[in-house]
């Protein structure tokens, strides 16, 4: 235990207000979810009326399958880009790096309305029809960067003597590559993947000013609905939060059993 | 992962091949929101065997910038002005009205608008006034008769105002509050109407918004919103307390209407489109969903006669004939000058 | 293994055309007249001069100040909260970190948009005051609104970075400062909370970038009259349409971004390791 101890009721005190900040908005928004009216105040009875026409509601479909289906595509071409560049990176002149690097780090520190109208008159310029495979290069676009920090530092903490030694033992570099190098990267490889999924399925700005052609993510859809009280966007957030929640819990509380298991076994 | 990557990849694969549906005709149509009754369109779609691409807007002016930034649509729904200026720069292609011959049932004063005075580019969509929707509880009436307009700045209402987010209406109000022409380029007046906008602004403290202004004044949360007839006329159904009140001062009448840009690529559906709106069935299922007037006549007619909709609804029917009322029309350089001023208005 | 550099080629190429090319139209809107379209450009420094209209500057003004306040309510709030987890013990402090961090996933515009029902004037905390017979408070479309909204999507960050820098802390040092006669707050305010700065300083930069640029949070909860310089610029390009002004004035939101953000990692050394580590926290 480090430093202050204050009073035993601070602490969970401090802990619980926060936590009832975080989630008070959360709950109302899933409890309201299932209101019979239309009010997002008054509570006039149970009914799932909201998810029925969530499910019914075609704009709101098409949003979530866009969503999904570019962030599933804008991760997997993001990672690979990114571990692949990351590698390079790696075994690049200390100049190419530099240069690799900054304008590497320009989406990230760049605010995100910046980015997106850069974007913007990219596609402009060219006469590209704004909509599915704009939206799509923006994401490929802001999310490698993001993969590329997060594989970069497992390669530098690489021995790099492994890869050495299986060259010395007959591997070929490609070989050497995908069976020493990229094994040993992979957290930095999965937690870049994750970030890019998040990024994408949450993306908003960029995403609102490269669409165009009635091309919605679930984002632009809530932007645009939030004008009239619309409590399908709430079933639909209640459905996300749920997902997540199940996500979040799968992926802490499976390694643990592994771990279990292993212990046990030995 | 060197296993999960063909999974993925096919799973890929599959999902965008669900997407790639065979072409049958695609029509996009750009209009305001909640300004169309989805049954309509799937209708339409199934009518015609066709897929709609429908967008929104929120205002004339955001609809011309999408534009601008190469956006093609098939059908567009601008006011009255906006279509003026697209005429005047020809962005507008004529209208084949052997297409449309359900343009026959549309209201005669609706016919020859200012903004399309032969009647070559543009079919009436719905129209109606600016006014003021006030909580007749908390609100007197003499006050609105008096002051008009100014009731917008008598701060006895101050933070109970809801502004809408629009210039040429926030620029309107405060021309007609003066006493002047909406559609003046006098810079003087202009100058004058700009400081009384700022004067609303800091003296009233008020909210500016656009669509969700609607469901706020249903639930009453302010006392006075600048309004449109339509919207008006959906919220008096919905909450009793409110009404609906058009200053002597005069108000804008306006007509958005449907219009086909030069570089539509799908003419021939779109002129579908445009006819189908006009349908009697489909015009009074718009009429009913959304509150705005309609064009066509006799849809007018059944709505506010006996057992209508929107019998005895006042702001159903906006008053024509009044000297007062104004349409907008395009001027290029107001139309900067307000911007200008409006987003300075705002930024204070 | 030299030849695995040329893997970085693909990347070049794309980032030249992704992001550098980007950034270069934007410069040249940015000092360039009358350019919706491709063609007839002319230079001219207007776009700027535009901007100095003290009617602007006040909107990049106010933009700072609730970035600032945002910034300074998240140390103050946050600080404490990765303070007490960081000092629980292993197995509350993931699922502390979990609870907190889920938030972030949710979307952001459906967690700002819940709380226009909960700040209405007739929403449910006025709903709650109004049944206590106290008189309801205005909530919505003011600045308490706006930093509500953005302490709310941003502190997760800021504990977040904090906890970092206070959990990868070599306990080793803290023993030392016991055994040297230190008490605990000496402790605290000599060695702790000056080993800790670093996670500090990467919040501010997860915090206060956003704050500033953002513009979905004033939109939403400030209503069309809260103007910062995000609405600002949004409303250049999607409703007026002037693209050359809005694009001047990004640069000069840009170059002060940068300016400060520079300014505030001279004061850190160890910033680059934080905050990728940081990044990997989830």
């Amino acid at each position: 235990m480090v430093g202050v101890k204050k009073n035993r009721w601070f602490a969970p005190l401090a802990i619980g207000s926060v936590l009832l900040f975080f989630y008070l908005p959360i709950l109302i928004m899933m409890i309201f979810s299932f209101n019979d009216s239309r009010s997002l105040t008054g509570w006039s009875g149970f009914s799932t009326q909201w998810y029925e026409a969530l499910f019914k509601d075609r704009e709101m479909m098409k949003a979530v399958y866009t969503t999904i289906t570019i962030a599933l595509a804008s991760t997997l071409v993001a990672t690979f880009m990114g571990t692949i560049t990351a590698i390079g990176i790696s075994k690049s002149r200390k100049l190419i790096k530099e240069l690799i690097l900054t304008v590497n780090n320009f989406p990230i520190l760049n605010p995100e309305i910046v980015t997106a109208i850069g974007l913007m008159l990219l596609f402009s310029s060219l006469s590209i029809t704004k909509g599915f495979y704009t939206m799509l290069i923006a994401h490929i676009i802001f999310s490698t960067p993001y993969v590329i920090l997060s594989v970069l530092p497992k390669l530098r903490q690489l021995d790099a003597d492994t890869a050495e030694a299986a060259l010395d033992l007959g591997a070929t570099p490609w070989q050497a590559l995908f069976k020493v190098i990229i094994p040993q990267i992979m957290p930095g490889v999965v937690s870049g993947a994750l970030i890019a999924f998040t990024m994408s399925f949450d993306d908003f700005v960029i995403s609102y000013f490269v669409t165009g052609n009635g091309v919605k993510n679930i984002s632009i859809l809530v932007y645009t609905m939030s004008k009239r009280i619309n409590p399908t966007i709430n079933a639909l957030s209640t459905i996300l939060v749920v997902i997540i929640t199940f996500a979040l819990i799968l992926i802490n509380v499976v390694p643990n059993m592994k771990k279990k298991e292993r212990i046990s076994i030995e | 992962m060197r296993k999960m990557l063909p999974v993925l990849l096919t799973a890929l694969l599959v999902l965008s091949a669900c997407s790639a549906k065979p072409s049958t005709s695609t029509l996009k149509v750009f209009n305001w929101g909640v300004y169309i009754d989805d049954a309509v369109i799937a209708e339409f779609e199934e009518k015609y065997d066709a897929k709609v691409v429908y967008d929104n807007f929120e205002s004339n002016e955001a609809m011309y910038t999408k534009l601008q930034g190469g956006e093609k649509y098939d059908v567009l729904v601008p006011s009255d002005y906006m279509i003026e200026r697209l005429i005047d720069e020809d962005k507008l292609q004529k209208l084949d009205f052997s297409k449309i011959p359900n343009y026959e049932g549309i209201i005669e004063t609706l016919k020859g608008l200012p903004s399309d005075p032969t009647n070559e580019y543009s079919v009436p969509y719905f129209w109606g006034n600016v006014g003021l929707l006030y909580n007749t509880e908390t609100v007197d009436l003499a006050d609105l008769e008096e002051q008009g307009w100014n009731i917008l700045i008598n701060t006895k209402y101050a933070g109970k105002v809801f502004i809408y987010d629009s210039e040429r209406d926030a620029f309107m109000i405060a021309y007609k509050a003066l006493g002047y022409s909406a559609n003046s380029t006098v810079p003087a007046q202009t100058e004058a109407a700009y400081q009384w906008l700022r004067k609303l602004n800091s003296t009233m403290d008020p909210a500016y918004v656009t669509d969700d202004v609607i469901d706020n004044m249903i639930e009453g949360v302010k006392d006075i919103a600048v309004m449109y007839s339509g919207d008006a006329a959906y919220i008096v159904t919905e909450n009793e307390s409110m009404a609906y009140f058009v200053p002597r001062e005069g108000t804008n009448l306006w007509v958005d209407s449907m219009v086909i840009p030069s570089d539509a690529q799908n003419p021939d559906l779109a002129h579908k489109w445009i006819n189908f709106m006009l349908e009697k069935e489909v015009a009074l299922m718009n009429t009913v969903y959304v509150g705005y007037t309609t064009p066509v006549q006799e849809v007018f007619d059944e709505v506010t006669g006996e057992g209508g909709d929107y019998e005895g609804i006042e702001a159903y029917i906006p008053r024509t004939g009044d000297e007062h009322d104004e349409t907008f029309r395009y001027d290029e350089d107001l139309k900067r000058i307000l911007s200008d001023l409006w987003t300075k208005v705002k930024a204070q | 293994m030299k030849g695995f550099a040329n893997l970085v080629r693909p990347y070049m190429v794309w980032i030249f055309g992704g992001i550098v090319i980007p950034m270069l139209l934007i410069v040249l809107y940015a000092f360039t007249k009358h350019g919706n379209s491709v063609m007839a450009f002319q230079f001219t420094l207007d776009n700027f001069i535009k901007f100095f209209d003290p009617v602007f500057v006040k909107v990049l003004m106010k933009s700072f100040e609730v970035a600032v306040v945002t910034t300074l309510l998240c140390i103050l709030l946050g600080y404490p909260i990765a303070y007490i987890i960081a000092n629980v013990n292993e197995k509350i402090q993931t699922l502390l970190l979990l609870l907190i961090t889920m938030p972030m996933w949710i979307n952001m515009l459906v967690r700002t948009y819940s709380w226009i029902s909960i700040l209405s004037d007739k929403g449910l905390i006025n709903g709650f005051l109004v049944y206590l017979n106290l008189s309801p408070i205005k909530m919505m479309y003011t600045d308490f609104a706006v930093i509500l909204g953005m302490v709310y999507n941003f502190l997760p960050f800021m504990i977040l970075s904090i906890y970092t820098a206070l959990a990868k802390m070599d306990k080793a040092i803290i023993h030392a400062s016991y055994d040297l006669g230190a008490n605990r707050t000496q402790t605290f305010l000599r060695v702790v909370f000056p080993l800790s700065l670093s996670g500090v300083i990467s919040g501010i930069t997860l915090v206060f970038l956003p704050a500033v640029s953002t513009f979905v949070i004033p939109k939403f909860l400030g209503g069309g009259q809260y103007m910062l310089i995000g609405n600002l610029i949004e409303n250049q390009f999607i409703t007026v349409g002037e693209w050359n002004f809005g694009s001047a004035i990004s640069m000069i939101m840009a170059a002060i971004i940068m300016f400060s953000m520079y300014m505030t990692r001279r004061f850190d050394r160890d910033i680059e390791e934080t905050s990728k580590g940081g990044g990997v926290v989830w």
